[in-house]
């Protein structure tokens, strides 16, 4: 290796990339990117219908309407959502005279929703819910989360129990989830969660950006005949070694710039943040989370280079870019799956193999805490599968880039491979 | 000694022959032309020349030694294509060909404001080479094939999209590195540039070597018996006569291969014995382009070879 021209190809690399102008903006955009996504999921998640919702429940027992009512006004989230409700009391044979003329009201949504609750319900809580659209999973929950707390109360009225003893049996299980770790129990928010999901997003961006961009430039180079000249002063190997290195560079410094913020932000105590927010992660993972994507880069940007020495324009190198595009989103899927249940076998199994470890272990670790073993199997991993591709993407470059007109076959391409250079 | 000597070269893709036992040398102080047609094997020669592809067979001899990576570092090479980041501004492109190879620092930077000044290119020192016109493109293209000082410089098709002022120019240039003791390829299928400026050709068909030579030499060999005639009327009796080899009519130009040159008056005075009316007869004068059309036409049933 020719230090020198390999230093020219890094200087000019880092003022192409580095220093451009659509880099900072990318780099800047992308974490607005972030927050924008996770605050469009929890806004559908929270998504309910604008208008009012109106819903009429019929009882067959005797009194519950008044005291349906009255459960129903002190629900704060109800008189919140701006509910429509009204009550009426009748018996199971006259409601089914009555649905009949109901219906033309279901029909043209002026109200949303029938509730009848029969005698049995005091039972076997069986209630029947009329509706356009019974799916509504929305509507259903709250309006039987308050039902549920009347029938409640009404079945152990007349026995021996007080007010307290019937709050008690109204109240839902309610989980608080402690951490816990070799060092310490602690009280676990949903700060982990959200570092998970930034990590996941942040790596398949770093990963995605910049392999397309080694792939354009690759190809620009190809296409311009600018490798020709570029080959009559370096070899091909010092090229791509110079243009990996630049790549990587830029896509540290852009992952230095998203994160450095974070890590100020939680590590220090200068922003008061709410404990639901905190997490807790060592050096170690730090160091461990900028070393695993410095492999992980370095492994793709060498798979991206080959895939651009392949073909001749944009258009064509779409067929070669899927395979290396599934390696990073189905990594990446199965990382915000990750949060499920961060310790099944899929979780640790993918933060473990080849390519996906690279973007499912960051996740992970975040949410658990990962034997030291399995940080060293994914790093020996990661390390050896960059020793494994890397001279097949050097030859897959050497070649491909000076290969011009027709497009290769991908039997041609495994050719390259055997090729003795 | 020649500086540059190619022994034996060999290059195979897969089954193909690209390049098969090509042997020449190319003389001190002089321009040596790489003619042939588009496929033929020019640019797999150039890539062994230049250590980009390593050949199957033979060697490249530079002044006395085989050459190695470090050759690159004395190589000037203007491809064909224009090979130049859009994006890129004039200067830094200059600086960045010159440090790939291995010269950086204010001489180079100095030299190359020298060369912008000398192709009226100096004001356009901080644009972006998107924003030149193609001929100043090509302009920037052979500031950086020569900015280094390069020993051996090799031009494919170095007139292509430039204007007769910045030809000339570069013509000079060319002359001027010449006379420097630079080795100069000159690699083009437009043998009348060829024919204007080199000394030496080597000729490549399929891969083969069908002739090399001084081209004076060349010329003189193949132009032997051979005349043009521009007349007027009809002289298809020529055909009838014993020591006339071939006869190409273009209507009021006719071109004829006699026998022998001593044969060259025979015909003179049969024609005008006959009464044709001569405009112009030329003997044992021939262009490199007929001698090019006349060798592609027979390459495979006879190979011809020059010496120096």
């Amino acid at each position: 290796m020719n230090t020198n021209k390999v230093k020219g190809i890094i200087k000019r690399e880092l003022k192409d990339k580095l220093f451009a102008k659509s880099f900072i903006i990318m780099t800047l955009l992308i974490p607005g990117i972030i927050i924008l996504s996770i605050g469009i999921q929890a806004w559908v998640n929270s998504y309910e219908e604008e208008s009012a919702s109106k819903a009429l429940i019929v009882s067959e027992i005797p009194g519950l309407t008044n005291e349906l009512k009255e459960e129903f006004n002190q629900d704060k989230s109800i008189k919140a959502k701006d509910y429509i409700i009204s009550y009426d009391e009748m018996s199971k044979a006259d409601f089914e005279i009555n649905i009949k003329k109901l219906k033309p009201l279901l029909l043209d949504e002026s109200l949303n929703a029938i509730i009848f609750i029969p005698k049995t319900a005091l039972k076997n809580k069986e209630l029947i819910y009329y509706s356009k659209n019974p799916k509504n999973r929305a509507l259903k929950s709250k309006l039987g989360s308050v039902i549920n707390n009347v029938l409640v109360a009404k079945y152990f009225s007349g026995r021996e129990l007080n007010k307290k003893d019937i709050a008690f049996a109204k109240k839902s299980i309610d989980f608080n989830s402690m951490k816990v770790s070799a060092e310490k129990i602690q009280e676990e928010g949903l700060g982990p969660e959200i570092l998970s999901f930034g990590f996941t997003f942040l790596l398949y961006m770093g990963l995605m950006l910049s392999g397309t961009l080694i792939l354009r430039s690759v190809i620009e180079e190809k296409s311009n005949r600018i490798v020709e000249v570029l080959l009559s002063s370096v070899s091909s190997s010092d090229l791509m070694i110079g243009k990996i290195i630049g790549a990587s560079i830029t896509s540290l410094a852009q992952m230095f710039i998203w994160l450095v913020p974070v890590i100020i932000i939680f590590s220090t105590s200068w922003f008061m943040l709410p404990v639901k927010f905190t997490f807790s992660i060592s050096i170690w993972e730090w160091l461990y989370f900028f070393l695993n994507f410095l492999i992980g880069i370095v492994t793709f940007l060498g798979l991206f280079a080959a895939v651009g020495a392949i073909f001749d324009n944009d258009q064509d190198a779409q067929s070669g870019l899927w395979p290396l595009m599934m390696l990073i989103m189905i990594p990446f899927f199965i990382a915000l799956s990750v949060g499920n249940n961060p310790s099944n076998s899929l979780a640790v199994w993918t933060s473990v193999l080849p390519f996906s470890s690279i973007i499912v272990m960051p996740a992970r670790m975040t949410l658990v805490d990962v034997p030291v073993y399995q940080f060293v199997i994914s790093i020996i991993v990661n390390l050896a599968t960059l020793i494994v591709i890397f001279p097949v993407a050097g030859k897959i470059y050497r070649i491909g880039i000076l290969m011009t007109g027709k497009k290769p076959t991908w039997k041609e391409v495994a050719g390259w491979v055997k090729l003795k250079s | 000694m020649h500086p540059l000597r190619i022994k034996n070269l060999t290059k195979n893709f897969g089954e193909l022959r690209a390049v098969n036992h090509i042997s020449f040398d190319v003389p001190e102080s002089s321009i040596f032309g790489l003619i042939g047609r588009n496929g033929a094997g020019k640019t797999t020669t150039i890539r062994m020349l230049m250590n980009i592809y390593l050949p199957d067979e033979g060697e490249i001899i530079f002044r006395g030694n085989k050459i190695t990576p470090k050759f690159k570092d004395y190589v000037g090479y203007l491809p064909e294509e224009r090979g130049l980041y859009k994006k890129m501004s004039v200067i830094d492109t200059l600086l960045f060909f010159a440090e790939i190879k291995g010269k950086s620092g204010s001489d180079v930077r100095r030299k190359a404001y020298e060369y912008l000044e000398r192709f009226e290119l100096l004001e356009r020192a901080s644009s972006k080479i998107q924003d030149l016109s193609k001929g100043n493109q090509q302009k920037i293209q052979f500031i950086s094939t020569i900015l280094h000082d390069p020993d051996f410089i090799i031009l494919d098709e170095p007139f292509s999209g430039l204007d007769p002022i910045n030809t000339e120019l570069l013509k000079d240039i060319i002359l001027e590195m010449k006379e420097k003791n630079k080795v100069i390829i000159l690699s083009t299928h437009l043998m009348d540039y060829a024919e204007k400026l080199c000394d030496h050709i080597a000729m490549i068909d399929h891969g083969n070597l069908i002739l090399h030579g001084n081209l004076e030499e060349i010329k003189k060999r193949f132009s032997e018996g051979k005349i043009t005639v521009i007349h007027e009327g009809d002289i298809s009796f020529i055909n009838q006569l014993p020591y006339v080899q071939k006869v190409a009519d273009f209507g009021n130009r006719t071109e004829i291969k006699v026998n022998d040159s001593h044969h060259t008056q025979d015909l003179l005075k049969t024609l005008v014995e006959r009464n044709v009316i001569i405009n112009k007869f030329s003997a044992n004068e021939t262009s490199l382009h007929e001698i090019f059309v006349e060798l592609a036409e027979n390459n495979g049933s006879e190979q011809l070879k020059g010496e120096f």
